[in-house]
C-alpha cells in the first residue's frame, strides 16, 4: 500500500501499530497456540485411532474365543446327539414301538436299475475349511511409532 | 498501567513454566528412581504369561458316520479366595452337587496353603451339575440384600473339552480309552493317538488388554472314520454274549472281517467295559491281554489251522483233491503216535473227507509227505509267529517253532499240522485264511477307513500281504472246504448262501500238559464263496456245554453270519446270481 508523503502522521501510526509490542506478543501467543492446537490435534487423533483399533483387536480375540467355545458346544451337542441315538437307545425305542428285529428268510431284495451301494460315509465338509488361520492385520495391533519405523525400514529397503 | 500488566504477565509466566518445569523434573526423577526400577520389573514379570492352546481331540466314527468318540463339555469348579464371601455356603452347594465330602472341602476353602488366591475345588464335573449350580449363584445373588454379594461369590467355573464315548461298552476293546490327562490307551486310542490328539500351541501371551494378540491357529486333531460297523458290532458283542451264556464258555471272541480288502467290521470279545468309566478297568482286567484278545491274546488253535497245512500240501503239489491215503487211526512220528480226535481209524478217504472229518492222521501225513522245510516255509509265509500288523495297540506275535529252534522236536511237525504246538492270535487266523478266500492273496487286517483332516476325507488305501498260494489253489481249497460243511450238514451253514470254512477244537495246555477237560472251540469261515463278502472267526474258551468246535463254535458262526448278511444287504446266492445275470 502506497502511502502519500504528505501524510507522516499516518506513517508514523500505522508503523507504531506494527510495531507495538503487545501486537507482537500477541503474534508469538497466536503461533505458539496454534502449534498447540495442532499437537493436540495430532494426539487426540492417535488416542483415538489407538483406543479404537486397540478395542477392535479385542473384538477379533473375543470372536476367536466364542468361535472355540462355539466349536466346544458343537461338539458336545453332537456327542449328545450320538448318545439319543446309540444302538441300545435306538434298540430300546424300537422295541417299544412294537418293531423286532428282521429275520433272514422275511427279506426281501428288489432291483433298482442305476443304484449304487455306498461303500462307506463321506463326511466331507461341503465347503472346505479356510486352511489357512486367520490373522490379526497389523493396522490392528500395531503403534503409530511401530507404523513409522516399517515405513522408513520400507522406505530404507526400495531405496 | 502497561507496564504493571506487563510485569504481571512475566511473573506469572515465569511461574506457570517453573511449574511445568518442576513437574518435568519431578516425572523424570520418578522415571529413573530405584523403586521405578523394581516396578517396572514387576510390570515385566506380569506383562505376558506362557499359554498352551491344546486342539480338540479328532473324533472317531464308525463306517456310516455313527460317533463313536467325541467330546463333551465339562467343567472345572475353582474359588477365588481373594472374593469369597462365604466359605460355608460354596462348600455345601458343590458337595451336596457333586457328591463330595463336606467337611474336607471347608477345611480346603477355610485354610488353603499359603500365598494360594485359587482353589480348585472338582474337576471333570458335568455340565448339567455345573449349571445347577450356575443358576444357583444367580438366584443367591439377586437374592441377597442391596450392596450385599449372594453366598456363592467367588465361585468359577471353566469349562474346556473331555473325551466321550456315546456307545459306552460297544466296541470299547477297538476304540480303547483316553486317560484325563488326555492319553489314548489300547485300540484305536492309543494307535492313533498322535493324530487325533493334533499338536498343542504354547505361546507369550501380553496380559495388557490393550495389547491385541493373535490368538494361535492350533489345528484340530484329524478325526478318523473305522471301518467298523456298529450294528454289525453290536450284533457280534449280543450274539458272543448270548453264546456264552448257552454253551457255558468262559470268554469268547468274534471277529468279522471282509477278506477281500482287509477292513475289520467288527470284532467282538468278552469282558467289556464302559469307557466313560475308564478308571475301573483294573477291576475288569486281569492283564493287558484280556482288553482285546482277538489280536493279543495267543492259544493253539486247533484244527482250524488244518485249512493252512492243505493249503501247503495242494499248493505244493503234494495232493490233489481225490488224492486217497488209508487212515489207519494213528500215526507215529518223532516217537510219538498221534490219533484222530475220536482214536478211531477211518479206511480210505481222500482230501474233501480228510477236512470234512477233522483227521489227525491225515494232517501228520500231508506235513511228513511236504517235510518240514516246505511245510514250515508255507506256515511262516502264512504269517505264523509274526504280527499281522492290524493298527490296533497291543497286537501279539505268537509263536511258531521252527527246526533248529532248541525246543523243537520232530514231533511238532506233526502236531503243528493240526493246530498244536503252535500258538496264534485270531487276528492271525484270519490274515492267514484269507488268503484262501482272497485269490490266494492275505490281506493285512486294519480297522482305520478314512481320516478327516481340514474338512476333507481321505480314503486309507487296503493292503496286502504275501502270496503263499495260488488262485488256482486258493478255489480248489474254498471249494474243498464248502463241500465239506455241506457233506457234513455242519451246524455252521447258513441258508441260502454257500460258505466254507473249518471248525477247530483244540485241547488246552496247562503247565505243558493238555488238559482234558478243557478245549478251546473255533470256527473259521467265509462265504458267499464265489465272492466273498465276508470272513467270521469265532473262538469260545473252554465251552463246557461240549467240548467241540463243531458244536458250539460252528452254530455261532450260523447266527453271526445269518446276521452279517442281512446288516450288510447281501442279498441270498440265488438272488445275487440273477441280479448279475441282468
Amino acid at each position: 500500500m502506497n502511502i502519500p508523503t504528505h501524510l507522516p502522521n499516518v506513517n508514523h501510526l500505522i508503523h507504531a501499530y506494527r510495531v507495538a509490542p503487545w501486537r507482537v506478543q500477541r503474534q508469538w501467543i497466536g503461533n505458539a497456540l496454534l502449534l498447540v492446537v495442532v499437537f493436540a490435534m495430532i494426539a487426540a487423533l492417535y488416542l483415538t485411532i489407538t483406543s479404537r483399533t486397540a478395542i477392535a483387536g479385542r473384538d477379533i480375540q473375543d470372536l476367536s474365543e466364542a468361535i472355540n467355545y462355539s466349536r466346544q458346544v458343537s461338539s458336545d451337542m453332537e456327542t449328545r446327539l450320538a448318545e439319543l441315538t446309540s444302538v441300545s437307545s435306538m434298540e430300546e425305542r424300537a422295541l417299544n414301538m412294537g418293531f423286532r428285529p428282521v429275520q433272514p428268510g422275511e427279506m426281501e431284495y428288489l432291483a433298482v436299475p442305476g443304484y449304487v451301494k455306498q461303500d462307506a460315509v463321506d463326511l466331507s465338509a461341503s465347503t472346505p475349511a479356510q486352511l489357512s488361520a486367520l490373522t490379526i492385520p497389523p493396522e490392528y495391533n500395531q503403534s503409530l511409532l511401530d507404523w513409522m519405523d516399517e515405513r522408513l525400514i520400507s522406505a530404507r529397503r526400495y531405496q | 498501567m502497561r507496564q504493571q500488566y506487563a510485569w504481571r504477565s512475566q511473573v506469572l509466566a515465569g511461574a506457570l513454566a517453573f511449574f511445568a518445569l518442576a513437574i518435568i523434573l519431578q516425572m523424570t526423577r520418578i522415571q529413573n528412581s530405584p523403586e521405578a526400577e523394581v516396578f517396572r520389573q514387576q510390570a515385566e514379570n506380569y506383562a505376558y504369561e506362557w499359554r498352551t492352546f491344546y486342539p480338540n481331540r479328532g473324533e472317531i466314527y464308525d463306517r456310516n458316520g455313527r460317533l463313536l468318540a467325541g467330546e463333551k463339555m465339562v467343567y472345572e469348579l475353582g474359588v477365588d479366595l481373594n472374593v469369597m464371601t462365604d466359605a460355608h455356603a460354596i462348600a455345601y452347594a458343590v458337595s451336596d452337587t457333586i457328591g463330595m465330602n463336606y467337611e474336607q472341602m471347608l477345611e480346603v476353602l477355610q485354610a488353603p496353603p499359603e500365598g494360594i488366591s485359587y482353589v480348585v475345588l472338582a474337576d471333570f464335573v458335568d455340565a448339567s451339575q455345573a449349571q445347577y449350580l450356575q443358576e444357583l449363584k444367580k438366584a443367591l445373588n439377586e437374592q441377597a440384600p442391596e450392596g450385599a454379594l449372594g453366598g456363592l461369590t467367588g465361585l468359577q467355573f471353566k469349562v474346556h473339552p473331555q473325551r466321550s464315548y456315546p456307545e459306552n461298552s460297544l466296541a470299547s476293546n477297538i476304540i480303547g480309552f483316553v486317560n484325563r490327562e488326555g492319553k489314548g490307551y489300547f485300540g484305536v486310542e492309543e494307535k492313533y493317538d498322535t493324530l487325533l490328539a493334533g499338536n498343542p500351541v504354547r505361546v507369550l501371551v501380553p496380559t495388557d488388554p490393550n495389547k491385541a494378540f493373535e490368538i494361535p491357529h492350533a489345528p484340530d486333531g484329524t478325526s478318523l472314520v473305522l471301518s467298523i460297523n456298529r450294528d454289525l458290532q453290536a450284533a457280534a458283542e449280543n450274539i458272543l454274549d448270548a453264546s456264552l451264556i448257552e454253551y457255558g464258555a468262559r470268554d469268547g471272541v468274534i471277529v468279522v472281517m471282509n477278506p477281500q480288502s482287509g477292513e475289520l467290521l467288527a470284532v467282538a470279545a468278552t469282558r467289556r467295559m464302559d469307557l466313560n468309566q475308564f478308571w475301573n478297568y483294573n477291576n475288569i482286567y486281569d492283564n493287558a491281554t484280556d482288553f482285546n484278545p482277538a489280536i493279543s491274546k495267543t492259544y493253539e488253535p486247533g484244527s482250524v489251522s488244518k485249512i493252512l497245512t492243505m493249503a501247503a500240501a495242494l499248493d505244493s503239489g503234494t495232493v490233489t483233491p481225490n488224492t486217497t491215503y488209508l487212515d489207519t487211526g494213528s500215526i507215529l512220528i518223532g516217537g510219538v503216535t498221534i490219533q484222530n480226535w475220536d482214536r478211531n481209524p477211518w479206511g480210505v478217504q481222500n482230501m474233501v473227507g480228510c477236512l470234512q472229518h477233522s483227521l489227525n492222521v491225515c494232517m501228520v501225513t500231508l506235513s511228513t509227505q511236504m517235510g518240514a522245510g516246505t511245510f514250515y516255509s508255507y506256515l511262516d509265509t502264512f504269517g505264523l509267529g509274526h504280527l499281522t500288523g492290524v493298527d490296533l495297540a497291543g497286537e501279539a506275535a505268537g509263536r511258531l517253532k521252527v527246526p533248529g529252534d532248541p525246543d523243537w522236536y520232530p514231533v511238532d511237525l506233526g502236531t503243528n499240522s493240526f493246530g498244536q504246538g503252535v500258538s496264534v492270535t485270531p487276528i492271525q487266523m484270519l490274515a492267514a485264511t484269507s488268503a484262501v478266500a482272497n485269490n490266494g492273496r492275505m490281506v493285512i487286517p486294519h480297522v482305520l477307513y478314512a481320516m478327516l483332516r481340514d474338512g476333507r476325507q481321505y480314503k486309507v488305501p487296503d493292503q496286502f500281504g504275501a502270496s503263499p498260494i495260488t488262485e488256482q489253489t486258493a478255489d480248489t481249497l474254498s471249494e474243498m472246504l464248502a463241500i465239506s460243511l455241506e457233506s457234513e450238514s455242519s451246524l455252521a451253514l447258513v441258508p441260502g448262501y454257500r460258505v466254507a470254512g473249518k471248525t477247530g477244537t483244540a485241547q488246552v495246555p496247562v503247565n505243558g500238559i493238555y488238559d482234558g477237560t478243557q478245549t478251546n472251540a473255533s470256527f473259521i469261515g467265509w462265504g458267499p464263496v464265489d465272492d466273498p463278502q465276508f470272513m467270521i472267526y469265532v473262538w469260545l474258551e473252554t465251552p463246557t456245554t461240549s467240548p467241540w468246535g463243531s458244536e458250539t463254535a460252528a452254530p455261532v458262526f450260523s447266527e453271526m453270519a445269518q446276521r452279517t448278511v442281512i446288516l450288510m444287504d447281501i442279498p441270498p446266492d440265488n438272488i445275487r446270481q440273477q441280479l448279475v445275470k441282468k
